[in-house]
């Protein structure tokens, strides 16, 4: 419990209410040949040294919701809304802005650390690369900084002269990472950063991750699948389904008492060494096609609330409770007050 | 249930200079069904593989109802009969069908297979039915269906066969949490029904503890645990296993301790043992 | 892993990303095909109807493309002469398509020795220029279509069993091959019905690709007087008959079948190219 406090005071005193380093609002984003957009009205915070976890199935959005934020965007994808980092909306500014945003605000690190980095090139070559030819530091202070950062990473210097493959799965995330703070971000975007991890590695990587946000007051956008991960390193937790964010809140009070049907019915499914054995609580049925229109709400179709409303009108986001702290608990759905699933099967 | 339909015996398995398996034993009652729990190199999946005849041992035994498993097949009728043994479903339900074969020609090539001048069209209807796809998909090809789906097709494939025993790599890893649920609880229910024993390779535990009676954790090619699921996981006796259960998410979960706990664990169990690519070579 | 088709430089630069110039060549390849196999029919005049008087006129209403030296109509020997001249690379991608896909999978499926036998001995192959093979099978067996394009299709063999053999052995590592051998089906039956299927758009590809290759290797063999008889009509053959022409100031009767000769190889080519690409994009 001590970190999860630690963090909590952390991201409370310090900056909630500060203007954020990361702001989506509204954003809306469109593919071609497809019936709705992919992305339908996303609204998401993240400040200055707080760990957010984005939540969702594949399919849900949360990738291009990450990627959108660095506008590594699909071809022919249209866009509404804003993306702000740092105050500056990324859908909207130059090339040279963007380029700069990418080497140095916010860096991305990405699941499967053997595929991002390219094997014939020294891990030291990897991560000064970037620094050197875009913001012409010379090659002694960028083999400096890998140097120190490699350190705060948990990894020897000397590991700059080695080949990706000589390193470990493990070892290969902790350079992604290491390479994702050189330009001195003040948000990281970590997708699906630990899945192809093993869970020991996992969570060397977690504490890691943690380490460094104190230390560097990094903002942190963890998107994963694993809500057991996401209620226990973040501070909050957005759930996304079918392109919308339909809860959102303090990672305690989320995931102690959900008030969206999809969320509890998630927790519900999720195997656990806590929970008593025997069948595990699936939700029937598919998420809605791309191909398909959507009208009211995404998941009525797999929901054991469901009434007429909830087919016809799409439900708005609204605020369920507030923290005492502040950060609201916000669910988007007509019937939340019926939703009584807690971590517990039931 | 004391009947056991899987003997697996000291198997051996050396690639180079890692040994992927040392010295694996273990047995499977009929209609039991067992986990093999962990990391990427512990060697499961080679285990399985082994036991499913992709792979071969380099020494140790395997049988099957009391007939051996080891050495190559010759002739058809052979081929037949040790499919008819074991069959496995793959981790990546994209990966594991040919993308140019529909639901119902895959089923009934296999039909034609392994039971000639049978009534396909029902038996397929039957295996449809029972991994709960409706007859929409029978003609749908493998990039129509989402990734439940064709993991159901792929073990209508496998209990096509009739087998004695199906080997689950890592069935369910690639799915989503609510696409995971069905298909374990989908599992849980062909159990039952058909007495099939499960061979169950996975690296969650929670996965482990919802379908496994039994389960083995294995490290570095070694079995370093072996119980009763509900055992193991609750009051497990090696660090190693201890490291694992730890290691799951969960809240209060404190990632220094576990990091610490894994260092120290690594410099006692192999001091010869290098951290360098060894652990991601073979699995 | 992705295997990419083999391609000799130069004609790959020709690669475009607009249709236009795709669907030209498509067009194009669908004329010469249909000239080849209508030949007997739309030919406007025998091919081999010789008038002396008449030697090396210019187009007129009769001869639109004119005559050679021997007063031979320059449209119906091109007409006529697409036959052998294409039906001499079809020959040659046929027999290296199938005999490289059966020594490819052999080698890929079945891999140790056999594997190394099979490699290397393709790969010995390439060290002898296949124009040579063909100038040494024909000093053997003298004139004739058959010894060429048999020997130019042993040329080509290691291109295509090369590139079988590394997409065979990126198929067998997926999942669903696995499956297959799990379930009992035999070796043969797998990649029969469900390897070969996969790969062989590809290969195809590349074929289609050699085809055009083929074609301006015999054409090349019929110009220096080896391969197809001296009367049968036949491009590189009317080069050769032209050539002389060329040097009494009338260069047309050679530049018609050189033409036909680069626009049917350059539209094979384009046509090899695009379908290789597509196949590429449909697997990712």
């Amino acid at each position: 419990m001590n970190t999860q406090e630690k963090h909590a005071s952390c991201a409370s005193t310090g900056s909630v209410t500060a203007s954020p380093v990361l702001d989506i609002r509204g954003l809306r984003l469109r593919l071609p040949r497809t019936a709705r957009p992919v992305l339908d009205g996303v609204d998401l915070t993240v400040a200055a040294g707080e760990t957010v976890a984005l939540v969702g199935e594949s399919g849900s959005g949360k990738t291009l919701t990450s990627r959108s934020v660095l506008r590594l965007l699909p071809p022919g994808a249209g866009t509404e809304g804003a993306v702000r980092v740092a105050g500056e909306d990324v859908l909207t500014m130059s090339a040279a802005r963007l380029r700069a945003l990418r080497t140095g605000t916010a860096a991305m690190i990405f699941q499967d650390p053997r595929a991002a980095i390219n094997p014939l090139r020294r891990i030291g070559d990897f991560l000064t690369e970037s620094l050197r030819l875009n913001t012409g530091t010379s090659a002694e202070e960028a083999e400096r900084r890998a140097g120190e950062l490699l350190v705060a990473v948990g990894l020897a210097p000397a590991v700059m002269r080695q080949y990706p493959g000589q390193l470990s799965g493990g070892m290969l995330q902790r350079v992604m990472i290491a390479a994702a703070l050189m330009g001195d971000p003040a948000l990281l975007l970590a997708d699906e950063a630990t899945t192809a991890l093993d869970v020991t590695t996992q969570a060397e990587v977690v504490a890691l991750l943690g380490d460094l946000r104190d230390r560097f007051g990094t903002g942190l956008l963890f998107v994963t699948h694993d809500l057991g991960l996401a209620a226990t390193i973040s501070d909050r937790v957005y759930v996304m389904y079918a392109g919308r964010i339909v809860e959102a809140g303090p990672a305690d009070a989320l995931f102690a008492r959900p008030r969206h049907p999809y969320t509890a019915a998630l927790l519900a499914a999720t195997p656990r060494l806590d929970a008593p054995q025997g069948r595990l609580n699936a939700i029937d049925g598919q998420p809605p096609d791309l191909k398909a229109e959507l009208t009211g709400c995404p998941f009525a179709p797999r929901c054991v609330h469901a009434t007429g409303i909830c087919t016809e009108q799409a439900p708005e986001d609204r605020a369920v409770t507030a923290a005492p702290d502040g950060r609201e608990h916000r669910v988007a759905c007509h019937h939340s007050d019926r939703v009584t699933g807690s971590a517990d099967h039931g | 249930m004391a009947e056991t339909v899987l003997h697996v015996n000291g198997v051996h398995r050396r690639y180079g200079s890692v040994q992927a398996v040392d010295d694996v034993s273990f047995s499977l009652a009929r209609g039991g069904s067992l986990g093999i729990v962990g990391e990427s190199g512990s060697g499961k999946t080679t285990t399985a593989r082994i036991v499913v005849g992709l792979e071969s041992a380099d020494s140790g035994q395997i049988r099957v109802r009391g007939t051996g498993r080891t050495g190559r097949v010759r002739g058809r009728v052979a081929r037949l009969a040790r499919a008819r043994e074991v069959q496995m479903v793959f981790q990546d339900p994209f990966l594991s069908l040919d993308p140019r074969v529909g639901v119902e020609a895959a089923l009934r090539e296999t039909l034609r297979l392994h039971f000639p001048g049978a009534d396909h069209a029902r038996r397929i209807a039957e295996l449809l039915d029972q991994v709960g796809l409706g007859t929409r998909t029978r003609d749908a090809l493998p990039r129509q269906l989402s990734g439940g789906q064709r993991q159901r097709v792929a073990i209508a494939r496998a209990l096509a066969v009739e087998p004695a025993i199906l080997v689950l790599d890592e069935a369910v890893a690639a799915l989503d949490v609510s696409v995971q649920a069905q298909i374990l609880n989908l599992l849980a229910d062909i159990r039952a029904q058909t007495g099939v024993g499960y061979l169950f390779i996975t690296h969650d535990l929670g996965v482990v503890r919802c379908v496994t009676d039994d389960v083995i954790v294995m490290r570095q090619g070694r079995i370093v645990e072996a119980g009763s699921t509900e055992q193991v996981l609750s009051a497990p006796q090696h660090p190693y296993t201890r490291l694992l259960l730890e290691s799951v998410p969960r809240p209060g979960w404190d990632p220094h301790a576990i990091a610490a706990a894994r260092r120290a664990l690594h410099h006692t169990a192999s001091p010869s043992d290098s951290t360098n690519g060894q652990s991601t070579v073979h699995n | 892993m992705s295997v990419a088709v083999l391609r000799r430089p130069g004609l790959s630069r020709l690669r475009t990303p607009h249709a236009p110039l795709y669907l030209l060549c498509l067009a194009f390849v669908t004329v010469v095909v249909l000239a080849a196999l209508l030949a007997p029919w739309i030919s406007p005049a025998d091919p081999n109807a010789v008038d002396l008087g008449n030697a090396l006129a210019g187009p007129s209403a009769a001869h639109p493309f004119g005559v050679d030296s021997s007063g031979r109509d320059t449209l119906a020997r091109l007409v006529t002469g697409a036959r052998t001249s294409l039906l001499g690379p079809l020959g040659v991608v046929a027999f290296s398509t199938l005999a490289g896909v059966a020594i490819g999978t052999t080698a890929a499926w079945r891999g140790g020795w056999l594997d190394s036998v099979l490699s290397r001995s393709t790969e010995l192959v390439f060290a002898f220029p296949g124009m040579l093979l063909a100038i040494l099978i024909v000093a053997v067996y003298g004139e004739g279509l058959t010894a060429p394009v048999i020997a130019l299709a042993v040329a080509y063999l290691p291109y295509v069993s090369r590139l079988t053999r590394s997409l065979v052995l990126a198929e067998r590592q997926r999942p669903y091959v696995n499956a297959y051998v799990v379930q009992g089906h035999s070796a043969p039956q797998i990649c029969l019905r469900h390897v070969l299927p996969n790969v062989g758009p590809v290969v195809l590809a590349q074929s289609t690709i050699n085809f055009g290759y083929a074609l301006i290797d015999l054409a090349g063999l019929s110009f220096l007087g080896l391969g197809v008889p001296a009367l049968t009509p036949d491009w590189g053959r009317m080069v050769l008959d032209g050539q002389t022409a060329v040097q009494r100031g009338y260069p047309l009767s050679a530049i018609w079948p050189c033409v036909a000769i680069v626009l049917t190889v350059v539209a094979f080519n384009v046509v090899g190219e695009r379908w290789a690409d597509r196949v590429a994009r449909r697997d990712r």
